[in-house]
């Protein structure tokens, strides 16, 4: 059997790079692969702590929902990037900067 | 095979709230589809009108047991608080919305749609001991205002707001979802209850009180509620997650605003004050939990500093009002944030006193920032000039509104700072104290300069245009933000009784 520290150890790196995706912010679009990179990492640790858990199914049933919340994610996100896009010609977030101080 | 039984009635009937909500948000929806924009007002009304309903079946179960609906949704006094609060802030963001001269939107019925929806999503968050619906219901709150902020698609700066506060609340949910696995993979459950180690409380499987944790890899449970605080900080605007919450309040139209502002910064204290309430101070909590609680209030107590140094700073420089509106709710974030740094149960009370007075003073203060908005179309402080002899009903309310937001008597702000300095002080958190009076000396600075536009500047040509309806509400707001301020028995009582998740200490 695997060691769940293995499945830590790939759910870690897979957050970390989603946080890189995150702030080095060059584009909208790696922006939003960020915010999945790092649920889906969370998703890795309830699939392998529910598998390690024993009988309990919460582990398991939070991967499903991880799943939806990032799919309803992912459809708000795009069509507001979309709209951004026809107000501004650009996704980088750096050339959008109406507010600010 | 599946059988309705008693159990599930019970639950339904628990439920019953959350239920009259949904419905009511769904005919709306069908509601919008078939009026095609022509019954914007019945659309409206029946928004109230469900609200109310829900609001009167909160009230009827006021005095019920607690008790927990399909062992998921915990139904007591505490989660009623913030459900009322969250329907009387709800019913006046929809009554903003109706006033908001500059609204000119055809889809109406999607706004209030997405206002119950977010509504919903607070429900869920602040009535559960569970994790996974708390995460559920957050991110139901967040889509819903993700989508609001950006409401006048075409707006740039309504758009690029909405897109800063997706980014910055998918990142936060993302975090905070990662801190929840590693708790439940130290722990074996998502029940708080269970987690604690609360006596009688059982989960499913396999499961490790926190104390055991705490003892066996305390870098992992350091590492869980930091990524937790972190998804709840950004909620309230904590520093160091407030950065979105100045771009996304300025961009977003004035009644999202008022919402983000009032009922999901409520919303995020709620799920928070539950979260560290039922994990570290509920009856039975073990010693080794309740003591790991300390440590993550002395955290908070750090957090709780900043976040309001940096909300008064900022404030301090801004020249719209909306934007310093931002920055003094952020402050404001970390004044509560004091009560929870005391972990009893008199700050807890204390917290939830000022989110009461909160409600008043911050509704009445964007209420004055929209009837302003209508007339001029700008929100900078020069627009406000000599407007007090124009409108002075609005700006004598504006005026107590301001009083309040600074803490001076005789206000309802004033007598929830009181509260929650003497939290503070029972616990000799004394340095927290001194940077509370601090910052409400700064503050006093920004306040006053409205009043200054307002009354000792030379007038513009604006003529103000009468809005009787929002004249009223300011001065019963006004009016209450005195009357509580010099009688908050009831307020006290009301939040004092609804505390009921913690042990008496």
């Amino acid at each position: 059997m695997i060691p769940v520290g293995a499945y830590v150890a790939v759910s870690v790196a897979l957050f970390a790079l989603g946080v890189i995706c995150i702030v080095s912010r060059r584009n909208i679009i790696y922006v939003l692969m960020g915010i999945e990179m790092i649920l889906n990492s969370a998703s890795i640790n309830f699939a392998a702590f529910g598998r390690y858990n024993g009988d309990g199914l919460e582990g398991r049933i939070f991967v499903i929902f991880i799943i939806i919340l990032a799919a309803a994610e992912a459809a708000v996100a795009l069509a507001i990037v979309l709209n951004v896009f026809h107000l501004f010609h650009t996704i980088k977030p750096s050339e959008v900067d109406l507010l600010r101080e | 095979m599946f059988a309705l039984t008693d159990l599930h009635l019970e639950g339904f009937r628990l439920l019953s709230p959350e239920i009259t909500l949904v419905t009511v948000s769904l005919v709306i929806l069908v509601m919008d589809l078939l009026g095609r924009g022509r019954n914007m007002t019945a659309i409206a009304l029946v928004s109230l009108g469900g609200l109310a309903l829900t609001a009167f079946q909160l009230v009827a179960a006021f005095n019920d047991q607690p008790a927990t609906a399909f062992g998921l949704v915990a139904v007591d006094k505490f989660g009623n608080f913030f459900k009322l609060f969250t329907c009387g802030a709800l019913a006046v963001v929809i009554f903003f919305v109706m006033s908001d001269r500059r609204e000119k939107s055809t889809h109406i019925g999607e706004y209030y749609f997405l206002l119950l929806g977010a509504g919903i999503g607070i429900f869920f968050m602040v009535g559960t001991n569970n994790l996974l619906l708390l995460v559920l219901g957050l991110e139901l709150l967040s889509l819903s205002s993700y989508s609001l902020a950006g409401f006048h698609k075409g707006e740039k700066r309504s758009a690029e707001a909405a897109m800063k506060y997706i980014v910055f609340g998918g990142l936060s949910a993302g975090v905070m979802v990662y801190g929840v696995s590693l708790l439940y993979g130290l722990t074996g459950t998502l029940n708080l209850k269970v987690m604690a180690g609360v006596a009688g409380a059982v989960g499913e499987g396999h499961t490790v009180s926190l104390a055991a944790a705490v003892t066996d890899s305390p870098g992992a449970v350091a590492a869980a509620m930091v990524l937790i605080l972190g998804g709840f900080s950004y909620k309230i605007s904590v520093a160091p997650f407030h950065f979105w919450a100045p771009d996304v309040y300025e961009g977003a139209p004035t009644p999202v605003t008022t919402f983000l502002a009032v009922a999901s910064k409520a919303a995020g204290f709620g799920a928070l004050l539950r979260f560290i309430g039922v994990l570290f101070m509920s009856p039975g909590t073990q010693e080794a939990v309740a003591a790991y609680g300390l440590q993550v209030g002395q955290l908070v107590a750090v957090l709780a500093a900043v976040t309001m140094t940096i909300g008064n700073l900022a404030a301090l420089r801004q020249e719209s009002v909306k934007r310093m509106l931002a920055y003094s709710s952020v402050a404001h974030a970390g004044y509560i944030l004091v009560g929870v740094v005391a972990m009893d149960k008199a700050g807890f009370d204390a917290a939830m006193l000022y989110l009461a007075a909160y409600y008043f003073m911050n509704l009445g203060a964007f209420g004055f920032l929209l009837y302003f908005h209508g007339v001029t179309g700008k929100e900078t402080f020069e627009s406000l000039n000599g407007m007090g002899y124009r409108a002075p009903l609005i700006s004598i309310s504006m005026v107590v509104f301001l009083i309040s937001l600074t803490g001076l008597p005789p206000s309802v702000g004033f007598y929830g700072k009181m509260t929650l300095i003497y939290a503070a002080w029972d616990k000799g958190i004394n340095w927290l104290i001194i940077c509370l009076l601090i910052n409400s000396v700064i503050s006093l600075f920004y306040y006053v300069r409205v009043a200054k536009h307002l009354f000792l500047m030379k007038p513009s040509e604006e003529t103000a245009q009468p809005q009787p309806a929002m004249t009223g509400f300011l001065v019963a707001m006004a009016g209450l933000t005195v009357v509580f301020g010099l009688w908050a028995t009831p307020l006290l009582e009301w939040t004092s009784s609804s505390m009921d998740l913690l042990a008496a200490r």
